[in-house]
């Protein structure tokens, strides 16, 4: 080392505090804290057991929402759409109008078609701010467990969520039939919604 | 069919490696190779780029940081044993898969070799007369045997810690690692406290300004990234970590900060202190210098410091010695070399074929290193490194990419941010822009070492082709494809990996995604 070079290194050798070394070693010691902090907070261990049910419903792509266009039926509208958000699943929302038997299926019923569109409107409003893939379908059928069961073949629905009116609940068609036909004759999981008496409407 | 095609499966699943390393244990089989790296580098790099070594410093960090997320995102997504070597077969196949494999092979025996004789180098800090003790022979002049034996004798060591068991070795890395990580912060927080003057860092800066040489910059900035290696050990490890996808996210991306801490700390520290000058021709000890001039503590810092980096270094040649023996076991898994060396201790449960005799090419490196003169044997280590580093990065690099589009179903616990999403067929594919520029970044790096590393440039194309023309020869006589590829169960694997690291959300919601796309192509079939 030249004789500059030792001069200078002896100069430099001297305690000197500054400000700016002073915030750089405070910012340096935080850093390496916080660093160290969050590498050792690992999440805890999720088990087996507990993975496989948290991710059974991953698979879960497509759910079927029957609406009738009633509150308690656009609710279970919202809870399929919270239920398909992780796995960003599509939601087929299907109103079914029964026709009677004294009509053919083809029948023109211009009110219940009417009735369709508003309630399959709300319901894909409801689905929009979810932002998830919808489509909506008006199904024909004889009775509206029938209907739903067609829909949900066609469209190989994994899901089926529906709203239940409670017993009781008046102005709307009951679902006790409707209920028992998905529970006895669905090929896919079923979740059903019944909202208690005094909140129905 | 062939024999290894009979049974692609083998190579993860039914490896038998005990997965005992911790959170901490990760972190340092990483750290043990980049902190290392620091003890050497600060000096060269300050040496060539001079007062813009900072810039330097974190030019090659940006690089760095590139080459670790990559690292980390595979790492998470494929915890198993291979590293830079099996995400290149995963992604490009058998052959590059062996190039990769053959590249860092090289980096972790130079690895192994390099900081044994530097460690060794520390320690005669206490006993000056060992290293000058010269012995001449034949053509072989000024061969300085001491150093040389203890730089053996320290790789022979490591060995049997190595083949005793994960658990013993993890454990002196964990310790010492500790111990170098609180002395080096004790010496950049004192010193930036008591020292540390900023009007002289800026000084050199703009002294550096007035008389820029790009070619400097480029030499040091191409020093300052050998410290690539410590993020290739934590995945090297990741099939003997504990939650694997869980912990290496953690550990990889703290050392990545870790080290960017220490690097621009250490050289902003160095210049906030002494002259550049002051680094010239003391490319050994730098930190020891440095510690040297800091006020109160300088009166115990060069032997301090000579302990500090004789033990940092000698974890750095242990972490070299466990991620060869890994690698090389896992390219016997996958039919690049013997199956010989896919044996497992029966008692320790530790590949000790493969620990012993790819050490032994360290030892054997170590030894033609001093043959060449004393003075040589560092430098000429120093300059196969980069040379495999890179071409093994590279090749992860394009991995990466092309594992994005070819297997989007493997659950990412961390994704290389900054991806462009692209709507394929139904699928929905991230292409990461990041991964791109730093196969640029890295491209650059690989030709700036061939057209600057003299030794490198020859050395290191010399073990690719001497390995390629062992890999043909084996392949041939197992009648396996030299070029192509053998059919591999991965999704097999990769539920076997994933179930046996415990891993089990991440399995599930693989599962899942396999579900999702076997019932959409059945759909499309109808």
């Amino acid at each position: 080392m030249s004789p500059a070079v030792t001069m200078m290194l002896m100069a430099y050798v001297q305690p000197h505090t500054s400000t700016l070394g002073v915030i750089v070693a405070a910012c340096f010691a935080s850093a390496m804290i916080t660093v160290m902090y969050w590498m050792f907070h690992v999440p805890h261990p999720v088990s087996a057991d507990v993975a496989r049910v948290r991710r059974s419903l991953d698979v879960t792509r497509l759910i079927l929402v029957p609406t009738t266009g009633a509150p308690y039926s656009q609710r279970g509208v919202e809870l399929a759409c919270r239920l398909a958000e992780e796995q960003n699943a599509s939601i087929v929302l299907v109103f079914v109008i029964e026709v009677p038997r004294t009509l053919p299926l083809g029948a023109p019923l211009e009110n219940a078609e009417e009735e369709a569109r508003r309630a399959l409107e709300v319901g894909r409003q409801v689905v929009a701010l979810h932002g998830l893939p919808v489509r909506s379908i008006i199904q024909r059928a004889r009775t509206a467990g029938d209907g739903i069961i067609a829909a949900a073949a066609d469209h190989r629905a994994d899901l089926i969520v529906t709203g239940l009116a409670s017993r009781g609940d008046h102005g709307h068609p009951g679902w006790g039939h409707t209920a028992d036909t998905l529970l006895h004759r669905a090929s896919c999981e079923v979740i059903f919604d019944r909202v208690p008496p005094d909140t129905a409407s | 069919m062939t024999e290894a095609s009979a049974a692609p499966g083998r190579g993860v699943a039914e490896s038998g490696l005990r997965r005992d390393v911790t959170v901490w244990g990760s972190y340092m089989w990483g750290y043990a190779d980049v902190g290392a790296d620091i003890y050497a580098a600060l000096g060269l790099v300050i040496a060539s780029a001079q007062g813009g070594a900072v810039a330097a410093f974190a030019f090659a960090g940006l690089v760095y940081i590139m080459i670790g997320l990559a690292y980390t995102e595979l790492a998470a997504t494929y915890p198993v044993a291979g590293g830079g070597q099996y995400f290149a077969l995963r992604g490009l196949g058998d052959f590059w898969g062996f190039v990769a494999g053959s590249a860092l092979l090289l980096d972790y025996t130079i690895d192994i070799a390099l900081f044994a004789v530097a460690s060794s180098g520390y320690i005669n800090f206490f006993f000056p007369a060992a290293s000058k003790i010269t012995v001449s022979f034949g053509p072989f002049h000024e061969v300085a045997i001491v150093w040389c034996l203890e730089a053996v004798v320290l790789v022979i060591l490591l060995i049997l810690l190595n083949v005793k068991g994960m658990r013993e070795s993890s454990l002196l890395n964990e310790v010492l690692g500790a111990i170098d990580i609180v002395s080096e912060s004790t010496i950049i927080i004192i010193g930036f406290i008591f020292a540390w003057r900023p009007e002289l860092l800026s000084f050199q800066w703009h002294q550096q300004l007035a008389h820029w040489n790009w070619r400097q910059f480029a030499y040091g900035a191409s020093l300052a990234i050998i410290s690539f290696v410590g993020l290739e050990s934590i995945s090297q490890a990741a099939q003997e970590t504990r939650r694997p996808a869980t912990i290496v996210p953690r550990t990889s991306i703290s050392l990545i900060l870790t080290v960017f801490f220490f690097a621009t700390a250490f050289s902003s520290l160095s210049l906030g202190i002494l002259p550049w000058q002051a680094f010239v021709g003391r490319e050994g000890d730098p930190v020891a210098m440095l510690a040297h001039s800091i006020p109160y503590i300088g009166m115990v810092a060069g032997p301090f410091a000579a302990v500090l980096g004789a033990t940092i270094l000698l974890i750095s040649a242990n972490s070299g010695v466990m991620s060869a023996s890994r690698l090389t076991f896992s390219m016997s898994r996958f039919h690049f070399i013997s199956e010989w060396f896919d044996v497992v201790h029966p008692k320790y449960r530790t590949p000790a074929r493969t620990i012993m005799i790819f050490s032994g090419i360290g030892i054997l490196q170590i030894i033609l290193a001093f043959l060449a003169g004393r003075d040589r044997a560092l430098e000429i280590l120093g300059n196969m490194y980069a040379f495999g580093a890179s071409t093994g990065y590279l090749l992860v690099f394009i991995a990466l990419i092309k594992l994005r589009f070819t297997d989007p179903f493997s659950p990412r616990p961390y994704k290389v941010p900054l991806n462009i999403q692209i709507h394929r067929k139904g699928m929905t594919y991230e292409f990461p822009v990041l991964a791109v520029i730093g196969t640029l970044g890295v491209s650059m790096i690989l030709l700036m070492v061939v057209l600057t590393h003299e030794i490198g440039r020859i050395a290191g194309p010399s073990w690719i082709i001497a390995c390629f023309i062992y890999y043909a020869i084996y392949r041939r006589k197992k009648k396996l494809p030299v070029f192509g590829a053998l059919p591999h169960d991965w999704e097999g694997q990769q539920q076997q990996v994933l179930e046996d690291a415990e891993e089990f959300d991440l399995l599930e919601r693989y599962r899942a995604a396999l579900a999702t796309r076997d019932r959409a192509r059945i759909d499309a079939e109808q």
